[in-house]
């Protein structure tokens, strides 16, 4: 089965909210990464169900960042299997997990990563303009989503940290994704700003979104569904 | 999508697009006045050739046949033969009619030129100064060496083609003989010491470099009288615009027979010195119509080398525009490498990206072309003034290719940034690595 032909078959029905219970969402067997002698994972594996909300921790050096960016298709793992929500992803080329990320992947950055000279509004059309076409109306529903409707026509050097994060969350969302990565959201945040984003996330959850929240910070892993522990690149028993 | 955001963001890095901008202007700047001057130049350079005299002579068929003898000419009827003054305006009826700007006849006969009992052997010859030759088809056409022979100089004042007493001195020979202008000369024709005499006013003292020099130079009708020839002329030096000598001008000097068919049609329609010199053979029977190759020879090689010089200097000016686009547009890829990364993280095809970038530097190319052929317009017309004396056109051809030229420079400079926005991994930028 092709890749487009795997998209058109998981096509879901409901653009925030997830569908089909029951599948597996990330299903990672053995994965690993090396950067020359450097094994940075080695033999991780494990899986997340749609609609769960799990967090992989560890300290730095761990392997959180690596196996984020092997999650969201920005990295190869140099061993192992990685399937994404039913896709064998690992061994695509370049050009199919680019097809593969903007259609199942909504990514939310501890930087924020806005265009700074495009609005609120146009930052979330643009990952619809990437992935289909640009829908002002769509994209206006997902800012409400987040809470900045109000806020649209603002560039980002207009909002506050904490807006900035939910305009890359709604971002996220826009494109109904199977799954949303999260690299440490609140990192940049205060504690109001955290408790917020915290917030948005636990209600995405409560409404079907399967979310993996990378962070070294405990309060926010014991509020996710599960830890995945990470340790010297390796799972922690 | 696409535009809006291309809209947006050639406004980022504002100082940065201002100066590419103004790199690209530079050069299209050079290139509008040298390719503005490069196809006027020939022109212009043409006309300006034809002031340091005639590139054609015409002679007596006898005259042009020498009978060279241990290197001297023994050609009995050498100076024998004559044109008649009244086939001139046959000159004028040639295919390339509109190419001769100028034609003066000559008639050189010995003479003493005597003045406070110095006699001295000279030559006098009789031109044409300033002379209304009338045409059958026309009002007249006023030529003459004041218009062909610029850089004749005279002290005084010119004499009148219909004076019969006016005359100009060498200025060798009126240093020799003691006189200026305003006197008075007088020449007496013939061998001997009883031939004619005619005194003559000195209008002006003449200062050619040449043989001129050391004669007197008198109004062609005067010079017919002295001589006993009236209507009767020796030569006549022709200044014609011509094109500059390639291979097939070259080929031709064999003599047109030498030229196949095809080749012999173009050749004759084309201004080369020599198929001008060959049609003005067709029309004065009997006469011999010789390029004089070192001013024509000359004026193409001239011509030819400012025109190579325009068109490196040109190539010159587009590298240095399209490095210093490159480097501009390498700084923007690298301080919106995030951007880049993060369009690449939702899925942007590289092409996409590509457009963005590309299409910043494809608007800067063509501001900074606009404003190039804007400046480059008004540079050419004051190098046009001041050294040609006249304005350069404006030809329309110069606002696609100029715009052209800019818009393939910048993309030519975005090269190499393209390469580093292709070799740009998300991964490397999103984490807070670089």
């Amino acid at each position: 089965m092709t890749v487009s032909n795997q998209l058109t078959s998981d096509a879901t029905s409901s653009r925030f909210g997830s569908t089909e219970q029951g599948r597996m969402v990330i299903d990672i067997r053995g994965l690993g990464k090396r950067f020359g002698a450097v094994a940075a994972l080695q033999d991780v594996s494990f899986d997340v169900q749609r609609g769960e909300f799990i967090a992989i921790m560890g300290p730095s050096g761990s392997g959180k960042t690596t196996l984020l960016n092997i999650l969201s298709l920005l990295d190869r793992p140099t061993e192992g299997d990685y399937h994404l929500d039913g896709i064998a992803v690992a061994s695509l080329t370049e050009r199919e997990q680019t097809v593969i990320r903007r259609e199942k992947i909504g990514l939310v950055f501890q930087q924020f990563h806005l265009i700074p000279y495009l609005s609120a509004l146009e930052n979330v059309m643009l990952a619809q303009h990437y992935h289909s076409v640009a829908d002002r109306e769509e994209a206006l529903e997902a800012l409400e989503h987040v809470g900045l409707a109000q806020r649209r026509d603002h560039l980002p050097s207009q909002l506050s940290g904490g807006e900035q994060q939910r305009v890359c969350i709604a971002r996220a969302l826009i494109n109904a994704p199977a799954l949303i990565l999260a690299d440490e959201p609140t990192g940049n945040l205060d504690a109001d700003n955290e408790g917020l984003v915290m917030g948005l996330l636990e209600r995405l959850r409560d409404e079907g979104r399967t979310i993996v929240l990378v962070t070294h910070n405990p309060d926010l892993g014991e509020r996710t569904d599960r830890i995945v522990r990470l340790q010297h690149g390796r799972l922690a028993s | 999508m696409v535009l809006r955001m291309l809209w947006r963001s050639f406004f980022e890095g504002r100082r940065r697009k201002i100066l590419a901008a103004a790199t690209v202007a530079l050069a299209a700047t050079l290139i509008t006045t040298l390719f503005a001057l490069s196809v006027d130049v020939g022109d212009k350079m043409a006309k300006e050739m034809t002031s340091y005299g005639s590139n054609i002579r015409v002679t007596p068929k006898a005259d042009a046949m020498p009978l060279l003898i241990g290197g001297v000419d023994y050609n009995p009827l050498k100076g024998r033969d004559y044109l008649n003054e009244r086939d001139l305006p046959k000159i004028k009826d040639i295919f390339w009619r509109n190419n001769i700007v100028g034609l003066v006849p000559r008639l050189a006969l010995p003479a003493t030129a005597e003045i406070d009992g110095t006699a001295l052997r000279i030559s006098v010859t009789g031109t044409y100064f300033d002379h209304l030759l009338p045409l059958p088809s026309d009002e007249g056409y006023r030529t003459g060496v004041r218009d062909i022979n610029r850089f004749w100089q005279v002290e005084g004042t010119w004499p009148d083609d219909a004076s019969e007493s006016q005359a100009l001195v060498g200025s060798r020979l009126a240093a020799r003989l003691g006189v200026v202008a305003g006197g008075t000369l007088r020449l007496r024709t013939g061998d001997g010491a009883d031939g004619p005499l005619r005194t003559v006013a000195i209008a002006g003292i003449l200062t050619t470099g040449g043989e001129e020099d050391d004669g007197v130079t008198v109004p062609l009708a005067m010079a017919q009288a002295m001589a006993g020839l009236p209507g009767r002329i020796q030569s006549i030096d022709v200044s014609a615009l011509t094109v500059p000598e390639n291979d097939l001008a070259r080929k031709a000097r064999r003599g047109p027979e030498a030229l196949s068919s095809e080749e012999y049609d173009k050749w004759y329609c084309t201004a080369y010195v020599g198929s001008i010199a060959h049609q003005i053979e067709e029309v004065l029977a009997d006469t011999s119509a010789r390029p004089i190759w070192q001013v024509a020879a000359g004026e193409g090689a001239v011509i030819t080398r400012i025109q190579m010089l325009l068109l490196v200097v040109s190539a010159a000016a587009i590298a240095a525009a399209a490095m210093c686009v490159s480097a501009l547009m390498n700084t923007t890829v690298l301080e919106r490498a995030r951007e880049i990364g993060l369009m690449k993280a939702l899925g942007a095809a590289p092409w996409e990206i590509h457009l963005l970038f590309v299409g910043e530097a494809v608007i800067v190319g063509l501001i900074g072309g606009a404003l190039g052929i804007l400046a480059g317009y008004a540079v050419a017309q004051g190098v046009g003034w001041s050294v040609f004396q006249s304005g350069v056109d404006v030809r329309p051809i110069t606002v696609p290719v100029v715009l052209a030229i800019s818009v393939i420079t910048v993309l030519a400079g975005s090269i190499l940034p393209s390469r580093a926005i292709a070799a740009l991994l998300p991964v490397e930028v999103l984490h807070g690595r670089r």
